[in-house]
């Protein structure tokens, strides 16, 4: 039993599990005083996402928003880069992907690899700016990178609004997507998944962007672990003196882990407009980019755990929207509680009764471990 | 035609004016972004604490039918939400960005959240009948033609604005605590070698951004209007961090930097009735932000040559003479 708490994993599963639940409690407590149902608009919030099939595609669609967020973010972070560029790579990979769905005549099996490629470059693009100016200037990444997401936001307005949307609309939005535009359905059309298909393309918008979800977790796993670039990422997050020391071309690593990092910012994009909106409208993104630093920052920065975090993110939102619907309740009150679960998990010190005492309890552990050898040693002399 | 009636706007003296009053809710939190910058403490939730404040203000004076016990109010609140990152940020040790992100998230849901439960509505408080603090017209100044129409006649907030820069400059700049919070931002080690209390000088750094940014926030809902609007800051607290970076991390550069951010605003506003598009005239200062970023890189690239050019020829020198000797 000690060991198993002794076990770092654990007891950093322990401290989430416990700061989650504090947060949840908080809620509740709120909830108590507000709500005429208490027990009912919890139950929506804590049970909706996985009580009706639409709720749960909502649930998944949004999971997959924050994933790819997540992704972007964390690998900036792994370098110790605070990207903040996330929102504005997502909106430009949005808008020239929407833009190619929309207008470029060609067919569906050319122009959605197309418009996700296109909205890769865009969202690659838009992150080497600021590599740029940090690689080579030095640039604070925090304040270019916000400067440049309300540069990419005035950006997608501008085209939105005098170049997209129908001339004579009265609202800030584009016409639906042609079919030949839009992500078709996870589950292949075939005769005999024919229920299945019909039943996930009816109630959800799970699109084939879940496939390139799971390629890209990997791939980012890969890239950050497995590779040369990865270890001269993770120097640079180390110690970027020291990587310069030790021969790393710091200046272009840092310029490709943010236009990389751009990169997954620009498939959420794509992900939003093709998969969930299936046109581009206003404020497409409202705040995605932080909530991909929380999903990241959640997960440790460790691309493999970004898909839990972003599942778990993902289903406070989701639960938090059918809460509103089902009771008196409004949806806000869930900001307050992923506030706290951030606050309470990235709190380095939060629980540290806990954490000191195992801590003494597996320095004592080794300590004796250490004496015991040493002192057998001297009897032998 | 129409162009000249948009430059007559622009150079009148009530656009002027305009300007003012547009800037001063990015004045106010910029000054506390630049003392906390100073202090080495980045601080992300000046947009949270303006909200915050905002809404508190508006609340406080509806139900007690004081304007001042609003503001008192709305400047408590702020304070306290800065006080919740400082505690988490040097006690807890939270990552201060990570703590800024969580806490604007708070103030986002939260105001929303009391708001429908005050008045049955997410979108504003005007069911609430909250107070407006007064306007002030300056004895002499405002007789004199032109700049009395720009001088004079503002809320109470724009004064404040150019007083505490006034007063940011004098701190930072001519005491002690100032001195010390410079060093504890500039080499944290160091400061504390020296004796110098660096948690503490951190904290009290991020209270004063946070009153600092909740006067910001009361502008905007006891002034600017007169109600609170859900996420009715629009970013502006990020806006005020660009204007510290813009303005060389110096009280009266950020104090004009933030006047540029107003005046294109005010003048998106101006070309609207021309056919320019509002989004490229709104670009302007983000554009200039990160060009600034830029100059500023270069400027000090140049200044660290410069350094060891010279220090380097003082040692040349140095070893000259003792071979001379």
């Amino acid at each position: 039993m000690r060991k198993f708490f002794s076990n770092p994993a654990v007891r950093e599963g322990l401290r989430v599990l416990i700061a989650v639940s504090s947060a949840l409690l908080l809620g509740f407590i709120v909830t108590l005083f507000v709500s005429e149902d208490p027990l009912g608009a919890y139950k929506a919030f804590l049970l909706g996402p996985v009580s009706k099939f639409n709720r749960f595609g909502d649930w998944i669609e949004e999971s997959i928003t924050l994933i790819f967020v997540g992704l972007s973010v964390a690998i900036a972070f792994k370098a110790n880069l605070f990207s903040m560029g996330t929102e504005g790579q997502l909106l430009l990979g949005a808008l020239v992907s929407g833009s190619i769905a929309l207008f470029v005549p060609l067919p569906a099996i050319l122009r959605i690899p197309l418009a996700i490629i296109a909205a890769m470059v865009a969202g690659f693009i838009w992150g080497w700016i600021p590599g740029y100016l940090k690689a080579y200037l030095d640039a604070n990444e925090i304040v270019s990178t916000l400067m440049l997401n309300a540069i990419a936001l005035k950006l997608y307005d501008y085209f939105l609004i005098f170049h997209i949307k129908p001339p004579d609309a009265g609202y800030n939005s584009s016409d639906f997507f042609p079919k030949e535009g839009t992500l078709m359905s996870f589950i292949p059309n075939l005769p005999f998944l024919k229920g299945v298909y019909t039943l996930f393309s009816d109630k959800t918008n799970i699109t084939i962007m879940l496939y390139i979800l799971i390629i890209a977790v990997i791939a980012a796993y890969y890239l950050i672990y497995r590779t040369p670039f990865g270890y001269k990422l993770r120097m640079i997050g180390a110690n970027i003196k020291f990587a310069r020391y030790g021969g790393i071309n710091t200046k272009r690593t840092i310029i490709l882990v943010f236009a990389i990092s751009g990169i997954f910012g620009g498939l959420a994009g794509a992900h939003l407009t093709m998969g969930i909106h299936t046109k581009l409208i206003a404020n497409i993104s409202v705040g995605m980019g932080f909530e991909g630093i929380v999903v990241s920052i959640l997960a440790r920065n460790n691309p493999l755990l970004i898909p839990f975090t972003g599942l778990a993110y993902g289903y406070l939102r989701a639960g938090a929207n059918v809460m509103e619907r089902a009771s008196d309740m409004s949806r806000e009150m869930v900001f307050v509680i992923q506030a706290l679960i951030i606050l309470f998990v990235t709190a380095e010190r939060f629980l540290p009764t806990i954490q000191k005492r195992i801590e003494m309890r597996k320095e004592n552990n080794t300590h004796m471990e250490k004496l015991a050898p040493s002192d057998g040693g001297s009897h032998e002399v | 035609m129409k162009f000249d009636l948009v430059l007559k706007g622009i150079f009148s003296a009530m656009f002027l004016a305009s300007i003012m009053r547009i800037s001063t809710p990015l004045i106010l939190p910029a000054l506390g972004g630049l003392i906390t910058e100073l202090a080495g403490a980045i601080n992300i939730a000046l947009e949270g604490i303006m909200l915050t404040s905002a809404f508190t203000g508006v609340v406080v004076s509806a139900f007690t039918q004081n304007i001042w016990l609003g503001v008192l109010a709305g400047i408590a609140a702020g304070v306290l939400f800065s006080a919740i990152l400082a505690y988490f940020h040097l006690y807890l040790e939270t990552d201060i960005i990570l703590a800024g992100i969580a806490l604007n998230i708070m103030a986002t849901g939260g105001t929303i959240f009391l708001l429908y439960i005050l008045t049955g509505d997410k979108g504003n408080s005007s069911t609430l009948a909250s107070g407006m603090v007064p306007v002030v017209e300056i004895p002499f100044i405002k007789d004199i033609p032109f700049f009395g129409t720009i001088l004079s006649g503002h809320n109470i907030f724009v004064y404040a604005a150019i007083v505490l820069t006034f007063l940011t400059y004098i701190m930072l700049y001519n005491t002690k605590f100032g001195i010390h919070l410079r060093a504890v931002g500039e080499n944290p080690t160091a400061a504390t070698s020296l004796g110098i209390p660096v948690r503490s000088i951190k904290f009290t750094s991020i209270l004063i951004s946070g009153f600092l940014a909740s006067l910001g926030g009361l502008n905007l809902s006891m002034a600017y209007l007169s109600l609170f609007q859900r996420e009715m800051t629009a970013g502006r607290g990020f806006i005020a961090l660009a204007a510290v970076y813009l303005g060389g991390r110096r009280p009266w550069g950020t104090f004009l930097a933030a006047i540029l951010f107003g005046a294109a605003d005010a003048l998106s506003n101006q070309f609207g009735t021309l056919d320019i598009p509002s989004q490229w005239v709104q670009m302007i200062p983000y554009v200039i932000t990160i060009l600034a970023l830029v100059i500023y890189a270069l400027r000090r690239k140049a200044q660290i040559t410069e350094q060891t050019k010279r220090f380097q020829e003082r040692e040349l020198a140095k070893v000259n003479n003792n071979n001379n000797a």
